[in-house]
């Protein structure tokens, strides 16, 4: 009789443990509790700031739990990511709890997991058989609240989405200023963006997802741009951004990104921060100024007259000034030219007379003016009076170089990540199509091209990740693009190492007599 | 009522299954140390172990008792002779190779980095989380201790994925782990260091198969030895001394 109430008692559970568990297949956003806890699994950090340390190695190594978070073995999916031998056991609570226990491909076997028994494999390493954990499994310790937290998450490990991906839905976020003079561009770049996703919606979205693409307005200032951003994404969910215009505020919405580990696609801006450690979030379409610059070294390099002359760079003074320097000075040691010569003044004190002056005297014969049209012509102007004409190559430069002195017709050299050549005629009908269907605005096509191109590699990436998406998973599959065409713009290619998409230039000669620009060279591509 | 509760009760014992944590008697731990240093494994997969007797997951034949196995030995990382393995290796087999360290200074990895020394050369790549964080910890450890008894060891870790590792990676991979002086992360041109690693016998098709292994060696006398990279510090220091001072 005792048996049998048992018995009943028992399967009851079984019952009530298989039922749970399907109440929580689709678990969209995390309770307080279960936050906190997932920020201990996937960084080993406590959002309360108490210490949470991992003891190694037969607990003779202290070290912050920062350095061996749960999820760098086990996964963000808690599946375990097996690595030399050593096979982390799969977390999903269903498993683990499994009312007749555990049985592990190695031949451990233990009952089943309750809360009390993964308090004491994550603190004392061993699991609910009295069996010893393999040494490669840190111990732990972290505090009483740390721990209900980190268990709250433990029973959801692969069972929620990263935030702003619900079942049928994807929110996106595209941001810019609506006031001020980027205003137009911003608001064209939203148009793009918004009717892109609209489209793909009309036409099912992706895997049974819809999208959903939220604007949020910048401020002035970047700090308030950033205050702005933060409070924002406190509130509100977003799964990846796409095409934003923030020309200006790089320094402070780049490291808000990597904070909270939100992909972002084709920003739009001159500087994409290449050096150093790598904002692993941030994807560029295309090359800023340093590699333009690198691409002028590296035709420079291509062309028989030009290959043996000294270089002098021009520039005021500024701390981007100086990492496209750095660029230029790696890129000429690679490409066999002299250490360039570096002239910087200060902005709004450029003295030509006294630049040409000293440039002559170095006998430097190609000159790179990395601080626009405006100087660079009065240096020319210069120059002309004493009847020398240096190759000039002018970034950032637009239609006023027409009015260089006619001497330097043809030794004008200008630098553009994209051109007409790189749009195919079926990026072009997509693109018209998409803009008279949704009355895209007339102005700014440039921004349009890169707004329309960041937003398709972003579907893209999310048609490879497949119904299991996640922004680790996007990271990777955007990282697995290679030679990718938008049909709009050059190739793109990122990698682990890699996050613009088409490195390198066209160049471009300026013809002073026919004011007209003449390719020079074909796609420069520069690694 | 009295049903219910006999019932509850029943209920929790089975919650709670065998008490974990409750103190062995001193013969059953004995015992437990014994069963625990056997290793079974299958006559037709020598790579499927196993803690205890059963099948093969693979063929379903009867595990048996492996011979062999590192963890029947006295200590749980012997130095392995040639007589019982075949593993026999010298300093002649190291390649000059071209390659980098982590500042991206180039180096010849023989003459640079092994001749006239005792090293530790460990295998790592800077996206492996699962067994890179603890093996590079384990090292980081082994230094300081060598250091503090004044034993002149050099580590090497050399990165078995080379196209993605570039210098700055490793360079910001030994600053999380406060990578000492007299110890050089080691990364190349594919091709070098593929040839590099064939040539120390840890070549392998797929990064995430590298072994956790650590071989240990000194030019001067030309002993070699490997040792299991997850074993405990104070194990590879034992080890790693023998190694410096065999004659």
């Amino acid at each position: 009789m005792l048996l049998f109430i048992g018995f009943v008692l028992v399967m009851s559970c079984v019952c009530f443990s298989r039922f749970g568990s399907m109440v929580v297949t689709a678990q969209n956003s995390l309770a307080a509790s279960e936050s906190r806890g997932k920020q201990i699994y996937i960084r080993g950090t406590s959002p309360s700031g108490k210490s949470v340390l991992a003891y190694f190695g037969d607990s003779s190594l202290e070290l912050p739990g920062s350095s061996m978070p749960c999820a760098n073995c086990h996964g963000l999916d808690g599946h375990g990511k097996p690595e030399g031998g050593v096979t982390p056991t799969n977390l999903a609570w269903d498993a683990l709890t499994k009312p007749y226990g555990v049985s592990h491909p190695n031949g451990r076997r233990h009952p089943p997991y309750t809360e009390r028994a993964m308090e004491l494999a994550i603190t004392r390493g061993i699991d609910p058989g009295g069996n010893k954990l393999l040494s490669v499994m840190p111990r732990y310790t972290l505090s009483v609240e740390d721990m209900a937290d980190l268990m709250a998450y433990l029973k959801l490990v692969g069972k929620d989405f990263d935030p702003g991906i619900t079942e049928g839905k994807i929110v996106l976020g595209t941001a810019g200023p609506t006031k001020g003079p980027l205003a137009d561009m911003s608001q064209a770049s939203r148009a793009v963006t918004t009717a892109f996703f609209d489209e793909l919606n009309s036409q099912g979205g992706i895997y049974n997802r819809r999208f959903e693409v939220k604007f949020i307005e910048t401020a002035e200032t970047p700090a308030a741009t950033r205050a702005a951003m933060d409070r924002w994404l406190s509130d509100d969910e977003i799964f990846a951004f796409s095409g934003i215009v923030i020309a200006g505020s790089e320094k402070d919405l780049l490291p808000l990104m990597a904070e909270r580990g939100i992909p972002l696609i084709g920003p739009l801006t001159l500087y994409p921060e290449t050096g150093g450690q790598l904002n692993r979030q941030v994807f560029y379409l295309l090359s800023g100024i340093e590699g333009q610059a690198r691409a002028f070294v590296e035709f420079a390099a291509s062309k028989a007259e030009l290959k043996n002359q000294s270089i002098a760079v021009v520039f005021n003074q500024g701390e981007r000034s100086s990492s496209v320097l750095q660029a230029i000075n790696e890129q000429s040691k690679k490409d066999g030219f002299a250490t360039p010569r570096a002239f910087d003044y200060l902005a709004g004190q450029f003295d030509p007379a006294f630049t040409v002056r000293q440039l002559k005297a170095a006998n430097c014969n190609l000159v790179f003016f990395l601080s626009g049209g405006k100087d660079a012509l009065s240096f020319m102007a210069e120059a002309a009076k004493i009847d020398w004409y240096p190759s000039t190559f002018v970034v950032g430069a637009s239609s006023e170089i027409f009015g260089a002195p006619f001497g330097f017709s043809e030794k004008i050299f200008l630098s553009f990540p994209t051109s007409p050549a790189d749009q195919s005629p079926e990026g072009v009908r997509e693109f018209s199509a998409l803009a008279e269907k949704y009355k895209l605005p007339k102005q700014h096509l440039a921004t349009q091209i890169s707004a329309f191109s960041s937003a398709k590699i972003l579907a893209e990436a999310i048609r490879r990740v497949g119904k299991d998406l996640s922004r680790e998973k996007l990271i990777q599959a955007l990282e697995g693009l290679y030679q990718y065409q938008t049909g709009l713009t050059p190739a793109i290619t990122y990698g682990p190492n890699r996050r613009i998409g088409a490195i390198g230039a066209y160049i471009i000669k300026v013809d002073l007599k026919e004011k007209q620009f003449l390719p020079a060279g074909g796609w420069i591509s520069v690694n | 009522m009295k049903l219910l509760s006999i019932a509850l009760a029943f209920g929790l014992i089975c919650a709670l299954g065998p008490m974990p944590g409750v103190p062995l008697t001193q013969a059953q731990s004995r015992q437990k140390v014994a069963r625990k240093n056997l290793r079974y494994s299958c006559p037709m997969h020598p790579d499927v172990m196993s803690s205890r007797p059963g099948k093969c997951p693979r063929c379903g034949m009867a595990l048996r008792v492996a011979r062999n196995s590192p963890a029947t030995s006295p200590t749980s990382v012997p130095v392995i002779k040639d007589t019982e393995d075949p593993f026999s290796f010298s300093s002649s087999q190291i390649p000059d190779s071209k390659v980098m360290d982590q500042n991206g200074k180039p180096l010849s990895f023989y003459s640079d980095l092994i001749k006239n020394k005792t090293v530790a050369i460990n295998f790592i790549f800077t996206t492996c989380t699962t067994i890179c964080p603890p093996l590079t910890a384990t090292f980081r450890r082994v230094q300081q201790e060598l250091r503090k008894t004044g034993q002149n060891v050099h580590l090497i870790s050399v990165s078995v994925d080379p196209s993605i590792d570039t210098p700055e990676r490793l360079h910001d991979f030994a600053a999380k782990f406060n990578a000492g002086p007299g110890w050089t992360f080691v990364t190349g041109e594919k091709s070098e260091i593929d040839g590099l690693l064939k040539a120390l016998g840890v070549a392998v098709a797929d990064k995430n198969d590298h072994t956790p292994l650590i071989l240990i060696g000194n030019d001067l006398t030309g002993f070699w030895t490997r040792s299991y990279g997850l074993s405990s510090p104070a194990t590879l220091i034992k080890t790693i001394t023998d190694v410096a001072s065999h004659k």
